[in-house]
């Protein structure tokens, strides 16, 4: 294995994409990833605040204390990970993290492996999705992705631009991915449009330095009109419009204790923002 | 095999290792320091944790080639008064997270010499002790300058 440094985007060509490493490295020593070329992106990648605009290779940790950024953004960050992991991960990687499902963290052949069932809609899957888990009943467990989604915010990439959301798909059958990147493609900036207040809540499974089990970002935009976005609910980041379509959930037997404490979440972040 | 340049404790290193190989193996393996512990080697437990121009990382999950900054190990902290003062609060059970604990702890008086209990929770959840000496890892930190 080669290790590759780039210093301009132009010499980007080919290989796995490493900024942190605090996902690709253990998923690479558990051989769910390989490559034969690594390529450290920390040259490439802008990092830091500027207005609006925030280089994707900016770290948790440094944003957990910026105070130019919407509450429910630095809240995502705060709350997210460990102390260590958030001084080593970037904001671009913590939104590409992989599912927490521990059967496709095992290697199990699954449908998010090219397999032809999920092993969790079956099995263990108390931490998994309550909704669109047909075809693959994983969690997504990035708060900040829901923060973003529900902040509206845009991703700028090597390729092109485009709103948080729309990085994110649910897999199916002809297409096992969770995200629209392309090969080669690479998160440069997000883009935060105004904005009014905002907040992020999460439930873990103890205080603190645990995944979503459920976790609610609220943005109110300039119309008035909140915003939801859920962690931990479905495969992908999920908006929702109001409590009521926690109503439309289709929750695994153990999953069934995520609707309501998805909806006392939602309500909860919505009165925090009333 | 590929080059690595690295500086641990203020010393000098040159090896010649495959990239791949993580810092936590590098500081163990090839230059003996031993304080540096592997637990879960995928990045939850914090036993591996050092310093890297000050701020505490995970040495497992950290490339030794994409070290950027110096390497500061719990063996370059021997002097440090946190030590002590986890003795004193006799912050250790089996002691195994002890110097992770210690690693992170240093970051953070330096940061902020008289962090309160919530500053101290915060700044010390990625190291975690199956022990549960966290109460006295507290009272250590809270008593740090003696």
């Amino acid at each position: 294995m080669e290790l590759l440094r780039p210093s301009s985007l132009e010499e980007l060509d080919g290989g796995l994409l490493l900024h942190g490493g605090t996902e690709v490295v253990p998923l690479l020593r558990e051989g769910l990833l390989e490559t034969e070329r690594l390529v450290d992106v920390r040259g490439v990648v802008p990092r830091g605040v500027d207005g609006a605009v925030i280089g994707a290779g900016t770290t948790l940790a440094e944003l957990e204390v910026e105070p130019a950024i919407p509450d429910a953004l630095r809240e995502a960050c705060r709350l997210a990970a460990s102390p260590q992991l958030r001084s080593m991960g970037s904001l671009g990687g913590n939104l590409l993290q992989a599912t927490r499902c521990w059967y496709w963290r095992l290697g199990y052949d699954c449908r998010l492996h090219g397999g032809d069932r999920c092993h969790a809609r079956d099995g263990e899957h108390r931490e998994h999705a309550i909704f669109a888990n047909e075809f693959c009943a994983s969690a997504h467990p990035s708060d900040v992705a829901a923060a973003l989604v529900a902040l509206g915010a845009r991703v700028r990439t090597n390729q092109r631009e485009l709103a948080v959301e729309e990085l994110y798909r649910l897999p199916d059958e002809g297409n096992r991915s969770t995200t629209t990147l392309e090969s080669g493609e690479l998160l440069l900036e997000i883009e935060l449009p105004p904005a009014g207040a905002s907040v992020y809540l999460k439930a873990m499974d103890r205080k603190r330095w645990a995944f979503p089990q459920v976790g609610v970002a609220v943005a109110r935009h300039e119309d008035g009109s909140p915003r939801i976005a859920l962690a931990g609910v479905a495969p992908i980041p999920w908006r929702i419009e109001g409590v009521d379509d926690l109503d439309a959930a289709t929750p695994l037997p153990r999953t069934e204790w995520k609707v309501p404490l998805a909806r006392a979440l939602v309500r909860r972040a919505l009165a925090a923002l009333a | 095999m590929s080059a690595l340049r690295l500086t641990v404790n203020g010393g000098e290193h040159v090896l010649d290792v495959p990239v791949g190989t993580s810092l936590a193996q590098i500081l163990r393996d090839e230059l003996g320091l031993t304080g540096t512990k592997i637990a879960c080697n995928e990045g939850h437990c914090g036993a591996c944790t050092v310093q890297i121009d000050g701020v505490p990382q995970l040495s497992c999950i950290t490339l030794a080639h994409a070290v950027e900054g110096e390497v500061t190990t719990i063996e370059g902290l021997r002097e440090h008064p946190l030590v002590e003062a986890f003795v004193r609060a006799d912050a250790v059970q089996c002691g195994y997270c002890t110097p992770g604990q210690v690693v992170s702890a240093a970051a953070l008086v330096a940061a902020n010499p008289q962090p309160t209990r919530e500053e101290i929770r915060h700044a010390m959840a990625g190291n975690i002790c199956r022990c549960g000496t966290y109460p006295k890892i507290e009272e250590a930190i809270l008593s740090w300058q003696g």
